[in-house]
């Protein structure tokens, strides 16, 4: 039995049925660039770490097929994540690509492996589209931050950010929520460090809530048909990523297309090797970390 | 699409007493100066990225190596013997020392193993030298390849741990102050990050466009 028609994807534990998100649109695609990473941050949702396999650094052979298909869909913005997508030796490759059609943005960690690419990023800014950086800066206070990422990266980071902003990209910084905090107040806290570099006040902050490990089965409730048509508005259901959003995602040498840049540790969200086979299938939010979507309006997507 | 490939082991050589020189058949794959490979370990389940030492004509893959303590990998590699087999992915790379310049005078700067990439370039290219090479190592023994770099260009050694009256007793930073430093002239840069970053700030805040400073950062997260 396929896993889409088992009970446990089609119930919650207690027998009613799961909440679900029919895909209506393809705004966002999203690739997964590999596990492969500088850092190794115990917080890290995908487990990433220096030399990890666990998703396969893509390649534009990969990708190409799949941007093309993304055109086709209507697609508006092509994202990347990893890891770090820098460490991925066809990563510029594919951007360059990917540029050619639709905008782009980039999570990165902004360390040395773009530092080391920079010579190959610059001539992007040529392209017909615009590249954007959202770059993780967790924490306003520079020992919190580097207590996970390692000695120096604040700076690192916060230097890069700066660059990359003088030389005309976009930017923006992703940070981790802290436990009953006042997210103005954080955010504001942000404001003396930006001026440091010469990035403007307004910058872009995105805030993550815990999403813990790949693999991980923390205790959330359950996401129930009642609980998404009774708690939530048309409006906030379209509004999950897995509505108008997918991500490409290369495990033990083949491609598969996941709902969202969230559940790659599950494979019965692999809805498909092309991105056509995956728009019909509908998501159920069995996984713990489509509760954080649910909510917190959590969502990785700018669009 | 699988693009690893298997290579036998042809040796393994000790350079200094922690570096040693991996070398697998080559198999044809071609590579530029600059490029790495990166190894898996036996379940494939880890990689690590190591720069090409050889030049383009040679028939293996030089690769220097530096064991480190707890390193999973290298350990592992220090241990094979001719015959065994790696996996490992084709050359990649972005860092092209001396390359795609069109005349324009360059030096190269490294550390410790960091002298891999400029070693291919030496080797490949032997007709068109840097203008110099500056290298910093722990001790003299930890310098690798001296004569071959020594036979090319001028070399400046740097010994951070030893003192010895041949060269100059410190980090390889000392030498900036003493660069001529003109608007033609590319840096390439390749080690570890603090050596790299605190040479690019040296280099900007002294006129020099980020444009001519190239970087090949070895990344290292201890575990």
């Amino acid at each position: 039995m396929h896993h889409l028609e088992t009970d446990s994807w089609l119930k919650t534990s207690d027998g009613h049925t799961r909440g679900y998100i029919q895909p209506q649109l393809l705004k966002e695609l999203w690739f997964h660039t590999g596990t492969n990473c500088n850092l190794r941050c115990p917080f890290c949702l995908e487990g990433s770490k220096p030399g990890d396999n666990r998703i396969n650094a893509i390649e534009l052979e990969d990708a190409k097929p799949l941007i093309d298909e993304a055109v086709k869909f209507g697609v508006e913005k092509f994202s990347f994540t990893g890891g770090e997508p820098f460490v991925n030796p066809e990563f510029v490759s594919i951007l360059d690509c990917a540029l050619t059609y639709r905008p782009c943005m980039v999570l990165t960690n902004a360390a040395e492996p773009l530092m080391n690419r920079i010579g190959e990023i610059l001539p992007l800014r040529e392209k017909a589209n615009p590249l954007s950086f959202r770059v993780s800066l967790d924490h306003p206070d520079e020992k919190k931050h580097d207590e996970s990422r390692g000695k120096g990266n604040f700076i690192k980071a916060l230097k890069t950010l700066g660059r990359l902003y003088r030389y005309g990209f976009n930017v923006s910084i992703a940070r981790l929520s802290l436990e009953n905090e006042d997210v103005n107040a954080v955010n504001h806290s942000y404001l003396p460090i930006f001026k440091s570099v010469g990035l403007p006040e307004d910058l872009h902050i995105i805030v993550f809530p815990e999403f813990h490990r790949p693999g991980s089965i923390p205790n959330v409730p359950q996401i129930t048909e009642k609980c998404m048509t009774t708690c939530l508005n048309q409006n906030q259901r379209d509004s999950f990523m897995c509505n108008f959003s997918k991500m490409a995602v290369k495990k033990n040498g083949e491609i598969g297309i996941y709902a969202c840049t969230l559940v790659d540790d599950d494979n019965n969200y692999n809805l498909g090797k092309t991105l056509d086979e995956s728009m019909k299938v509908r998501v159920m939010l069995g996984h713990h970390r489509c509760y954080s979507c649910f909510a917190y309006g959590a969502s990785c997507s700018e669009c | 699409m699988e693009v690893n490939y298997s290579s036998a082991v042809v040796r393994i050589e000790w350079k200094s007493p922690l570096v040693f020189e991996l070398i697998i058949e080559r198999n044809e794959m071609e590579f530029q100066p600059g490029d790495s490979i990166s190894i898996f370990n036996a379940d494939q389940s880890q990689s690590r990225p190591y720069s090409i030492a050889s030049g383009t004509s040679e028939t293996g893959l030089r690769l220097l190596i530096q064991k480190l303590p707890g390193g999973e990998l290298s350990n592992w590699l220090s241990k094979l013997k001719a015959g065994d087999h790696v996996i490992h992915t084709r050359p990649y790379g972005w860092f092209r020392p001396g390359q795609n310049l069109a005349g324009d005078p360059f030096i190269f700067i490294a550390t410790g193993t960091g002298i891999a990439p400029f070693l291919s370039y030496m080797r490949s290219c032997p007709e068109r030298p840097p203008g110099c090479c500056l290298y910093g190592v722990k001790r003299v023994c930890d310098a690798l390849e001296l004569e071959l770099v020594q036979s090319q260009c001028e070399v400046k050694l740097a010994v951070s741990r030893e003192n010895d009256h041949q060269y100059h007793c410190g980090r390889v930073t000392g030498f900036l102050p003493a660069l001529k430093l003109n608007s033609d002239l590319h840096f390439y840069l390749c080690g570890l990050d603090a050596m790299i970053d605190e040479v690019s700030e040296w280099l900007e805040k002294n006129g020099v466009d980020f444009s001519k400073i190239h970087r090949e950062v070895f990344f290292y997260a201890p575990s």
